[in-house]
């Protein structure tokens, strides 16, 4: 994901399944460079693009006014331009520049650069483009999200709000500030920095960046929906400072900008309608550390990232000791089972063993590979905001729609004994809709536990009575306590299957529909489901979203008549996050006071009180949190005391790790050898929740 | 019954044959203890006295609790009547409760030492074949996956067969344009990949579906495109029959089509028919099993084989005993069948029957 993730996405969890993955380049692989230049109608963009408010946008979605009236507007001047020219003189005197020097550095003093990473990706790249088709792949993050440089970043252990927010230390900005009265964002871009084919980056880059998220030429409607809507104009005041304004002030306003990754303009010269085509695999210069060579992909098989040794940003302050292999080798291993014997051949240097399975029986502490010392296991628990690991009840279908039968299912749902015996006890269980924002989570509610009698008395009150002679109950009239309860992750399917044996037990049945991942993810968009077990995956961001799960704008087309009571005729509205259908006028009210909310504390009262409604009304059943991620390496790779940062969900996501080509040496001839070294099974608990 | 008496002869040929005749019976005695399973590998009791009176709840409708004096939240749930059964012991009032042989369902998760997990063969504990990753008996996973392979397998030959000789011997006996024009869309349907349909109609298939209605589907597909093998041999045998003298009689004084073919022509078929009976059902059980394998078959937590060998692979070196109970079974069940497919073949071979000149 680019930057905060407006619409969450499913979490993508093991190997996404690829039936006939077609990796082979298209026919315009070589197509011609400088066949199209899109500078004319860059500028031309630039100099008529206006900013649309609002409340026109949703006028329009509505159907309000159309488009040739916006139009004619627009030719009016009555809307404001999006990219706007001003000189330095403008910049005002007031402002308070911040540049996050005196935060502590994070990465170990003591790494040193060089050697190979062996690890592995599931399924090779479909394409190197960073947006559009196919683009959102597990292989992004290594050249987008955990490689590119934004303007500042999150400080990964000082998760503290301060005045102006979170602590950011400096990236591609040298320093910014911040314009409360007036919605607007500045920032200075450090002079020195550069992409990795050594052009510098400016202002332009910013610019661009907005006309290509705002393009239709690069097919990602969810860029030119994001870049439209929430951001009203960007000023330039000269090569290397701009400001960029947002149309309402919130308590995170700066990861607004600050998360921001400008885009090489130099590079997209070629932007056209055959964007996807065009640079599906062509390698766009970085900020960042790692750069893919032409000659390391290998369709297919594998593809590697070699380290930009002339990267601008090697020494600074927040930046040095890191990404520090040469070079980051990746095979295409397809089956998980397969790619973890790699690892314990030693051709894989780490592999994640978060699953109990993994870290318990399939190379549990007593195997000679750990008793030998030769491969170190560790622990690390996070926090991050937590994947929402749930079932997810969709009150829109019949009987559902009835809250005893929903609290029924709440309380005939064995989460417990799932976590318990399945999980082994890790994992905990999840409390709210929102666990992991810290302050913003609420603090005291406690998710309903399993009770076969508590269920059975809840069902009753639905008028399910009566057992069946298959043990299910049944209503006066017949119906069968019957729900189909989906999925798209067969990886998790076993949960599943606990859960249904469990839930039998108290008179309710689940059908059980384990889909491929898309198929599962299609149908809850079209909130055809009746239950699904998902979660959605989360970014550490301040404070959690309920615009996007629970406004009852999402839920249907019109929610309620004029009079506030609900529209007997309403549709259930696809391809919204709200797969509760819920609908409740007194939380839409809520939200949008959250949503319209400046001030912190008055944020956390809302999301407290609004946890409290969900809670009642009973139609997410909170699952699981894995509170850590759990990796085994070979001896000689290295971290940081303390081994990662709070907010890390992976351990090489910071790009800490170093090789200690000594040891390698070593364990390599111990191996022959038959030579032990202490074992190492590591728990760092530094950052646990209690 | 009087059978044709080349025929008896054919069968007691096969009686002769041991190794096959010894297969059948194995494997016929076998499927009528599969239709008995429920009596036999079953977490509810066979029968149990309580306060003097006995119940047996094998296929009766599910007892909660309450009727043997249970309290508290087991009062009003279904039974565990292995906990029922050393409750009885420990009471000791006379109380009594028979569980089967194998006293667990294949659906149970049990737990040992708290958790869920594959556990090796234990005889003391009642898992003579270990449980599988979340604790389910391999034996009543075996046994139930085992009865669905063959029922599928039985009902799977019997359709292919009844639209398979019915079109192959119509294409025969009529000939011309309607055999040449089916034999154009047999040739086409036939090149229709099977594996890829069953993946996309289940894709589609809403979860609103019972396992037995999706067991239904799964064999509608699979029927729709298997049924045209049969179709090339019954033609071909047809062809060859109906220009016979017989035929040309039975024409003479008046029999109808359906006559001719059904009464006439298809008993003199019968070797090639029958020949191919063992190989088809063995295709339906590695079809079946491929497709549980693959994910792609009967929805969870169904018991198959294809089910317990994809859990067997992904744990070869933590829990061999799942993959080499299922596999042992596969090779078991498949070998059976192909010793009596080998039998019948000798039986019905006509070159015994026919002296060349």
């Amino acid at each position: 994901m680019p930057l905060i993730p407006r619409r969450l996405r499913p979490l993508l969890l093991g190997p996404l399944l690829t039936l006939m993955a077609a990796c082979g380049g298209g026919p315009s692989d070589d197509a011609a460079p400088g066949a199209r230049d899109v500078t004319a109608e860059m500028q031309e963009y630039y100099r008529t693009k206006v900013s649309i408010p609002a409340a026109v946008f949703e006028s329009f979605e509505r159907g309000e006014i159309t488009q040739s009236e916006i139009d004619e507007r627009t030719k009016q001047g009555e809307f404001p331009l999006f990219f706007r020219q001003a000189s330095p003189e403008d910049i005002p005197a007031g402002l308070q520049w911040e540049d996050g020097s005196g935060l502590p550095e994070f990465a170990a003093p003591e790494a040193v650069k060089g050697g190979t990473l062996y690890s592995f990706i599931d399924d090779f790249p479909r394409t190197l483009r960073l947006l559009g088709p196919d683009s959102n792949g597990s292989f992004r993050p290594y050249l987008l999200d955990d490689n590119a440089m934004r303007f500042a970043q999150r400080h990964p252990n000082d998760t503290s709000v301060g005045p102006s927010g979170h602590r950011y230390y400096p990236g591609i900005a040298a320093a910014w500030a911040l314009d409360p009265e007036n919605s607007r964002i500045f920032a200075r871009i450090d002079p020195e920095a550069r992409w990795s084919d050594g052009e510098p980056i400016t202002v332009d880059d910013v610019f661009f960046m907005f006309f290509m998220y705002q393009s239709p030429y690069v097919k990602a409607p969810w860029y030119n929906n994001f870049y439209t809507r929430n951001y009203t104009h960007v000023t330039r005041y000269d090569d290397r400072t701009f400001a960029v304004g947002i149309p309402e002030w919130k308590p995170d306003a700066l990861a607004r900008l600050l998360e921001l990754e400008p885009v090489p303009a130099h590079f997209y010269r070629e932007l056209g309608p055959d964007f996807p085509e065009r640079y599906q695999w062509r390698f766009q210069p970085t900020s960042g550390a790692y750069v893919v060579l032409d000659e390391d992909i290998k369709k297919g098989r594998s593809i590697a990232l070699t380290r930009n040794k002339d990267w601008w940003a090697r020494d600074r302050k927040f930046w040095r000791n890191r990404f520090n292999y040469d070079r980051v080798h990746l095979s295409v291993i397809r089956d998980p089972a397969k790619a973890f014997e790699a690892f314990k051949k030693g051709e894989l240097d780490a592999f994640a063993l978060t699953l109990p399975e993994l870290w318990y029986d399939k190379l549990p502490d007593t195997d000679p590979l750990v008793q030998g010392g030769y491969v170190a296991k560790k622990v690390f628990y996070n926090q991050i905001p937590r994947p929402t690991w749930g079932l997810w009840i969709n009150q829109a279908r019949p009987l559902l729609d009835n809250r005893d039968i929903r609290v029924g299912i709440q309380y005939a749902t064995n989460w417990d004994r799932v976590i318990r015996e399945y999980f082994r006890g890790d994992y905990t269980r999840m409390r709210t809709t929102a666990d992991g924002y810290g302050e913003f989570t609420e603090p005291t509610l406690e998710p309903r536990g399993y009770s076969i009698d508590k269920a059975l008395d809840a069902f009753a009150r639905a008028g399910f009575e009566t057992r069946g002679a298959d043990g299910i109950l049944v209503n006066a009239a017949g119906q069968r306590l019957s729900f189909t309860l989906t999925s798209g992750y067969s990886n998790l399917q076993d949960v599943l299957t606990i859960l249904r044996e469990e839930a039998a037990r108290a008179g309710l049945e689940f059908r059980i529909e384990v889909l491929d991942s898309t198929a599962a993810w299609k149908k809850v968009q079209e909130k055809q489901h009746d239950i699904q077990f998902t979660a959605f995956a989360v970014s550490p961001e301040m404070y959690p979203r309920y615009w996007e799960t629970y406004h009852s704008v999402n839920a249907f087309d019109q929610a309620f008549l004029a009079d506030g009571s609900p529209n007997p005729a309403r549709r259930a509205k696809p391809n919204t996050n709200n797969l509760q259908s819920i609908a409740i006028p007194e939380l839409d009210k809520m939200i949008e006071a959250y949503h319209a909310s400046t001030d912190v504390e008055e944020m956390k009262r809302l999301a407290f009180a609004m946890e409290r409604i969900l809670y009642e009304d009973a139609s997410f059943s909170p699952g699981f949190v894995m509170p850590f991620y759990r990796i085994g390496h070979w001896r000689w790779l290295r971290w940081p005391e303390g081994f990662n940062v709070k907010l890390s969900r992976l351990s090489g996501q910071y790009g800490l790790g170093w090789i200690d080509q000594n040891i390698k040496k070593e364990v390599v001839e111990a191996r022959k050898s038959g030579k032990t070294f202490p074992p190492k099974v590591e728990v760092y608990d530094q950052y646990r929740d209690e | 019954m009087r059978l044709n008496p080349l025929t008896v002869r054919k069968l007691r040929r096969f009686r002769a044959l041991k190794r096959g005749y010894y297969s059948f019976w194995l494997l016929v005695g076998l499927t009528a203890l599969s239709l008995l399973a429920e009596l036999l590998v079953n977490d509810r009791a066979i029968a149990v006295r309580y306060d003097g009176e006995w119940s047996f709840p094998t296929y009766a409708a599910v007892k909660l609790g309450a009727e043997f004096g249970l309290e508290g939240p087991a009062a009003r749930s279904p039974v565990n009547y292995r906990e029922l059964r050393a409750r009885f012991r420990e009471e000791g009032a006379g109380n009594l409760v028979i569980m089967p042989p194998v006293p667990f369902g294949p659906y149970e998760n049990n737990a040992y030492d708290g958790i869920l997990r594959a556990t090796p063969p234990d005889a003391g504990r009642g898992h003579y074949l270990g449980t599988d990753s979340t604790g389910r008996d391999i034996l009543a996973r075996l046994f139930y996956g085992f009865r669905t392979a063959i029922l599928f397998a039985a009902a799977f030959t019997a359709l292919t067969y009844l639209i398979g000789i019915s079109l192959g011997c119509m294409m025969g006996y009529f000939g011309g344009l309607f055999d040449l024009l089916l034999q154009r869309v047999i040739e086409i349907w036939s090149n229709i990949p099977f594996l890829y349909m069953v993946i996309i109609v289940f894709s589609v298939i809403p979860g609103t579906y019972s396992t037995a209605a999706r067991i239904g589907i799964l064999l509608a597909i699979m029927v729709l495109f298997s049924w045209t093998f049969m179709t090339y041999y019954m033609r071909t045998e047809t062809y060859r029959e109906k220009a016979r003298d017989y035929a040309a009689a039975a024409r003479v004084l008046g029999a109808g089509s359906a006559r001719i073919i059904f009464r006439h022509i298809l008993p003199n078929t019968i070797s090639t028919v029958v020949t191919f009976i063992p190989f088809t059902v063995i295709a339906a059980i590695t079809y079946i099993t491929a497709l549980d394998f693959l994910g792609w078959g009967l929805p969870p937590p169904t018991p198959s084989i294809g089910e317990l060998l994809k859990q067997g692979t992904a744990n070869l070196t933590t829990a061999p005993w799942i993959v080499s109970s299922a596999f042992a079974a596969l090779v078991f069940i498949l070998t059976v069948v192909t010793f009596i497919g080998e039998s019948i073949r000798e039986a019905f071979d006509p070159r015994k029957f026919t002296v060349y000149q």
